[in-house]
């Protein structure tokens, strides 16, 4: 019998004029499988995964049938499905209700009306499993987000669930944090054997755990199969998806071989050497055009020996930061959490002000500016919560909120609005509320709305969380677009393969310094884990190949 | 600071009920010798708790009951012995001015209780006594008490961002101003209102409202807990039979009477006083003696 069972599932949203979510979908899920569904956004994944728990399930026109454990899910109680279906979202945020670690715990297992005693161990029980004891008792609002994803995890697998549902549990979150969370949930999967149905837009680390691969599109299964097939069956079908699998994947196809596909960088590292073999290396480096650091003129921003700290007993989160951004460049400040990158943005901002050093925008000094003339034309941040920036019941309304009524007629303002929104790609987003989009389409929104301020130098705050594929090349074609009209970017992310792609520089953030500033070739090349999954895959083999297209072209060049 | 405290360390039913019976004891005894215990011991337990800092308190309480005490009689003339006239014929009793004293010494010990309530009991605490009675309520506190920080935090996010598109808002006319202010309030609670949602799917998926609930507290009541208990009811009890029986009576206007150590019901009401407000005092020095000796044994 299998764990769950989805028969020709239809399923239509009320407000979305016949356009259906689900169409017929087919699929069935067995005791312990640890299965993944992608899908670019708006394919139907979430809407799937809601299906499977009542409480969640959105109202509409549903038809089909889903059957839990061999019975219908609408003929399961309310009780029963909340202990044995667990389900983890992805804000971690939002998911707490309580204040203190150990009540949140405790919550669900209160919820379910146990007494004390069984409370009492199965809070033990998973505080030691989770390794939790050493915040115990700590209020939730001192948490990490890595903590507080994992507290939710661990407060839904006290009830015991035998299948955990997560959607998109990672996007929120550095991918350290990251890795840790899936890790857990592997061990969950292999140690309990919990059934495991979990999407995500980053493939890397669950590609290889799978049992199962399901790809969906436009509300349909387009593909249902073991990892290993599903790349050939994606190439195969020249399917935008292929784009978001995992590097070692995308390497494999776009090279002629006959070897196993591999998932991890490991595996892919054996099947280079095993694909070049007895091959002569004629060529190990390629030959890339590059900015020259040294060869600028003025700087866009300096910053000099910036010293900051947070409060005055605090430990110092800025030490002595020297940085020089060139004009016109896209640069990327790369480094861990919580080393200092967003306070250096912030500083840049004056919204920090540093207690040593200096800020120099375009030559002049920050103290020189006043807040209107280095807000409007100049400078402009888009924050790491682009929602923060909403404030109309419109897109259209927001955009128009940022030009001031004095100065332009209300058709130089349309127009306006109309043409950044085009650059965003955001053209039809216009009427929709702000907080209706998805995260890719609230990112541009946010874009769109720091641009009417025409800035010359735009600082983006981890610009990339939380973004699928297919957004994040829009998104590096806007700003490509951007630096052609002579915007000049920095941006701090944790996202090392974005960097790698579309960075002109990139500088390693660490101890409340900036480290080393190379250009992104020079600079991946020399670090052994802080860098790309292409990278580390090719590192014996070739000496500068850090996008999958560079290692598919040495590949190609050496055959 | 719970550490060091270790009357806080007992179940907060029990520190809850001390603080109650001190409170409400500090407000109906006007009886000198009761209200000099009750300040002695107010400090004596802030001292324990707050350590040396604890002595600003006192510093800062000394001009506030010079002045209570100075300015009560301008208010209240009646007495026998008058000290001086003012205003043409205003005059300034002695029995006032002890009414005074006695109305300023128990506002200082009361403010100290209050502070050392605060070092002392925490929200978990203080939802563990309600979450008993009920579990709804004291789950809908603890929600409160995890927004509220939630909501400055975001708005002080939202500021930060708009001042970063130029939309500072810092400047300009009050009307401005004010309008700056019911944006960013109308953005917080539209994220707060979207947030909401997950929330109450986050409780409705963990089975919230699938029937009774129960309520999880992490403290326990120990042996000696209930040891204290019983000792804090007798000493109440006690305390309660000699204040009914007229053992803490004091008046002080027209004529000044205070009942003396020669009535019995006075004598013991202010030993069990004693004892009753010293509890926490004792236990902590207790405790720290214990410490020393056990350490100076290694």
């Amino acid at each position: 019998m299998a764990h769950f069972e989805i028969k020709n599932l239809t399923f239509t949203y009320p407000t979305s004029g016949g356009k259906t979510a689900l169409s017929d979908v087919n699929l069935k899920i067995e005791r312990g499988e640890y299965v993944t569904v992608c899908g670019k956004s708006g394919s139907g994944k979430t809407t799937l995964l809601k299906h499977l728990k009542s409480v969640l399930t959105p109202h509409g026109d549903v038809s089909g049938e889903i059957l839990f454990e061999g019975k219908p899910l609408s003929e399961v109680d309310l009780r029963q499905q909340s202990s044995k279906i667990g389900y983890v979202m992805q804000n971690p945020d939002n998911q707490i209700v309580t204040d203190k670690v150990w009540h949140e715990l405790a919550f669900g297992l209160e919820s379910l009306g146990m007494d004390q005693k069984t409370i009492r161990l199965r809070v033990a029980e998973m505080a030691s499993y989770f390794g939790i004891q050493s915040w115990f008792h700590k209020n939730v609002s001192e948490l990490s987000g890595g903590q507080k994803q994992l507290l939710n995890l661990a407060s839904i697998m006290a009830m015991q669930p035998t299948v955990l549902i997560l959607d998109e549990p990672t996007s929120q979150l550095d991918p350290i944090a990251a890795t840790d969370f899936l890790n857990t949930v592997r061990k969950i999967n292999l140690e309990l054997g919990t059934t495991v149905i979990i999407t995500e837009h980053r493939l890397e680390d669950i590609f290889h755990a799978s049992d199962r691969v399901v790809v969906m599109e436009d509300g349909k299964i387009i593909a249902d199969d073991e990892p290993h097939a599903i790349g050939a069956y994606l190439k195969e079908q020249h399917n935008e998806m292929f784009a978001a699998m995992p590097s070692p994947v995308q390497i494999y196809y776009g090279v002629d071989n006959e070897l196993e596909c591999p998932l991890t960088v490991r595996e892919g590292r054996n099947w280079l050497s095993d694909v070049l073999q007895d091959k002569e290396m004629k060529v190990t480096s390629l030959v890339k055009k590059e900015a020259d650091m040294d060869d600028v003129g003025t700087p866009a921003i300096i910053l000099k020996e910036l010293w900051f700290r947070y409060e005055k007993e605090a430990p110092d989160v800025l030490k002595g930061v020297n940085l020089k951004v060139p004009k016109e460049s896209i640069f990327a400040i790369v480094g861990g959490n919580g080393t200092g990158k967003s306070t250096t943005l912030k500083a840049i901002c004056n919204i920090c002000r540093p207690y040593r050093g200096q800020v120099l925008i375009d030559g002049k000094r920050i103290e020189k500016y006043n807040s209107a003339e280095l807000f409007k034309g100049n400078l402009a941040m888009l924050p790491q919560d682009p929602q923060s920036l909403f404030v109309k019941k419109t897109v259209g309304e927001d955009l128009a909120e940022m030009i001031p009524d004095g100065r332009f007629s209300s058709e130089e303002k349309e127009s306006k609005v109309k043409e950044t929104a085009e650059i965003c790609d955001i053209l039809h987003l216009l009427e929709s509320h702000p907080y209706d989009l998805s995260g890719g389409e609230q990112q541009r929104a946010a874009l769109a709305k720091v641009l009417l301020t025409e800035p010359k130098i735009l600082l983006l705050d981890e610009p990339t969380k939380g973004i699928d594929n297919f957004f994040k090349l829009k998104f590096a074609e806007i700003l490509n677009r951007l630096k052609e009209r002579g915007v000049t970017i920095l941006m701090v992310s944790h996202d090392v393969e974005f960097c790698a792609k579309y960075a002109d520089f990139v500088g390693m953030f660490f101890d409340g310094n900036v480290i080393t500033t190379n250009t992104p070739n020079r600079f991946f090349s020399q670090n052994s884990f802080y860098t790309t999954a292409a990278n580390r895959m090719s590192r014996h083999v070739f000496e500068n190949a850090i996008t999958n297209e560079d290692v598919i072209e040495l590949c190609k060049m050496n055959r | 600071m719970e550490n060091k405290d270790t009357f806080s360390g007992y179940n907060p039913l029990i520190t809850f009920l001390f603080f109650i019976g001190a409170v409400v004891f500090g407000m109906f005894f006007v009886h000198p010798a009761f209200l000099v215990c009750s300040f002695l011991l107010a400090f004596a337990y802030h001292i324990t708790v707050r350590g040396a800092r604890g002595f600003r308190l006192l510093f800062g309480m000394l001009p506030l009951f010079i002045l209570l005490s100075v300015v009560n009689p301008l208010f209240n003339t009646y007495g026998e012995h008058i000290l001086f006239t003012y205003f043409g014929g205003r005059p300034y009793t002695l029995e006032a001015l002890f009414y005074g004293m006695a109305i300023a010494a128990m506002f200082v010990s009361m403010m100290t209780w209050f502070a050392s309530y605060n070092s002392v009991m925490t929200s978990d605490k203080f939802l563990y006594i309600f979450g008993k009675a009920a579990p709804a309520v004291s789950l809908v506190l603890s929600m409160i008490m995890r927004l509220v920080p939630n909501f400055r935090r975001k708005a002080e996010q939202i500021t930060a961002a708009r001042k970063c598109i130029g939309k500072a808002g810092s400047s300009g006319t009050k009307k401005e101003k004010i309008r700056n202010g019911m944006t960013i309030l109308s953005t917080l609670t539209t994220w707060a209102l979207e947030g909401g949602i997950v929330t109450a799917d986050s409780m409705r998926s963990r089975g919230y409202g699938s029937g009774p609930r129960s309520s999880f507290s992490i403290y326990r009541f120990d042996s000696r807990d209930k040891a204290l208990l019983a000792i804090m009811c007798i000493l109440v009890a006690v305390v309660l039979v000699c204040g009914i029986m007229g053992g803490a009576k004091a008046v002080y206007t027209p004529a000044l009477f205070i009942s003396w150590f020669d009535n019995m019901y006075t004598a013991a009401g202010l030993a069990a006083y004693f004892i009753f407000l010293s509890i926490p005092t004792v236990l902590n020095i207790t405790e720290a003696i214990t410490w020393r000796i056990l350490r100076s044994k290694i």
